[in-house]
């Protein structure tokens, strides 16, 4: 292992670039575009929940009531920020060299994110069991009537695919965990790390506004 | 677009402090959104200041954690630009619904009892799956 502060790797330039400077801006760019393609990925089910919110208000407000847990959705979203505080600070530490650090944040994170996935879990084996299933196959006896059983088809596609995220989030994250160990990143190639930081965050942003949606109003 | 650059050609680099006040003002804020919702504030505002609340938390992961804050136009035009998208989107959806004549909507609790002549019932696409099996594809005979 070697001890050196600055990247035991060389930044990889591609020839195609001027610059590190220039490559960096335009990996960011360019996630930055398919970030926003994710937004509109989930501005479709937000539009989805929007409009059969305004169709079914009250049965809405009961399912969100009785329906989900709202301790589960706290915990989450203190989860889910914290994890962004870490995975910002281990980005912080990467870009000045000091790989371990950043790793073990990065490590933090990740165990955030098995416990955002396990809280996620238990809610799950709730809703089976109390009958909360999409379409034809909810039968929750304390919500009933047209659009009930939409609230939930709603609540399963958002979280799911919010938490099919949150496992790819992980994955890039373990990613960049490894790298940051082997002292790869520094003041001058930074780029994966910022790039997979940024990811994390955009799921953390999608739950800020899916924990009111869902759980509190 | 030069603040954010120093002599080196890279970002300025900040201290982990505002990283640390960034989250928990994000925390105090998520505190405050779970305390209001908590209140009995009536049917429009419960949903406006749990968005606003969300809104002002989102603000702040994009500007410092997602470092827009330091950073020159073109990113920051891309991620505002989305917003706009996000915003008509739902607005002009929702608006739509809106502006409906109430039975072309899909069916509350009395429009169910509601038929054309000389049709057979058939099903809508919002009231699939409503929870009452006996419902589905016979909205008449629900009473």
């Amino acid at each position: 292992m070697p001890e050196a502060t600055t990247p035991a790797i060389e930044p990889p330039l591609a020839h195609h670039f001027v610059s590190m400077r220039q490559q960096t801006e335009a990996a960011r760019l360019g996630m930055w575009l398919f970030l926003v393609s994710e937004v509109l990925l989930f501005t479709g089910l937000f539009t989805a929940y929007a409009v059969y919110r305004f169709l079914y208000p009250t049965v809405f407000e009961e399912a969100s009531r009785k329906g989900v847990e709202l301790w589960a959705g706290t915990t989450n979203t203190f989860v889910l920020i914290t994890s962004s505080l870490t995975v910002a600070l281990g980005y912080h530490f990467a870009k000045e060299g000091r790989g371990k650090l950043a790793a073990a944040l990065l490590a933090v994170s990740l165990a955030l994110g098995f416990v955002f996935l396990g809280i996620k879990a238990i809610e799950y084996t709730n809703h089976f069991h109390e009958g909360q299933l999409p379409g034809k196959f909810y039968h929750f006896a304390e919500v009933q009537g047209p659009g009930a059983s939409m609230f939930f088809t709603l609540y399963f596609i958002m979280t799911g695919l919010h938490g099919a995220h949150v496992v790819v989030g992980m994955t890039v994250l373990a990613i960049m965990a490894v790298r940051a160990w082997r002292e790869e990143f520094g003041p001058v190639h930074f780029a994966p790390i910022e790039l997979a930081g940024l990811y994390w965050h955009l799921v953390d942003l999608i739950w800020i506004f899916l924990y009111p949606l869902l759980y509190l109003i | 677009m030069a603040h954010g650059e120093n002599a080196a050609g890279f970002e300025e680099h900040h201290g982990t402090g505002r990283y640390v006040a960034v989250w928990v003002a994000l925390c105090v804020l998520t505190v405050a959104t779970f305390l209001t919702s908590r209140l009995a504030l009536g049917p429009p505002w419960h949903l406006l200041v749990a968005m606003a609340i969300a809104g002002g938390k989102a603000t702040l992961v994009a500007l410092f954690f997602m470092h827009l804050w330091d950073q020159p136009g073109a990113n920051r035009l891309v991620f505002v630009t989305s917003l706009a998208f996000v915003a008509l989107l739902i607005g002009l959806t929702v608006l739509d619904n809106a502006t409906r004549f109430p039975l072309t909507n899909p069916p509350h609790e009395q429009t169910l009892r509601f038929q054309p002549p000389g049709e057979e019932p058939h099903v809508q696409e919002g009231e699939r799956g409503q929870g009452r099996p006996g419902a589905i594809g016979r909205p008449a005979a629900e009473h």
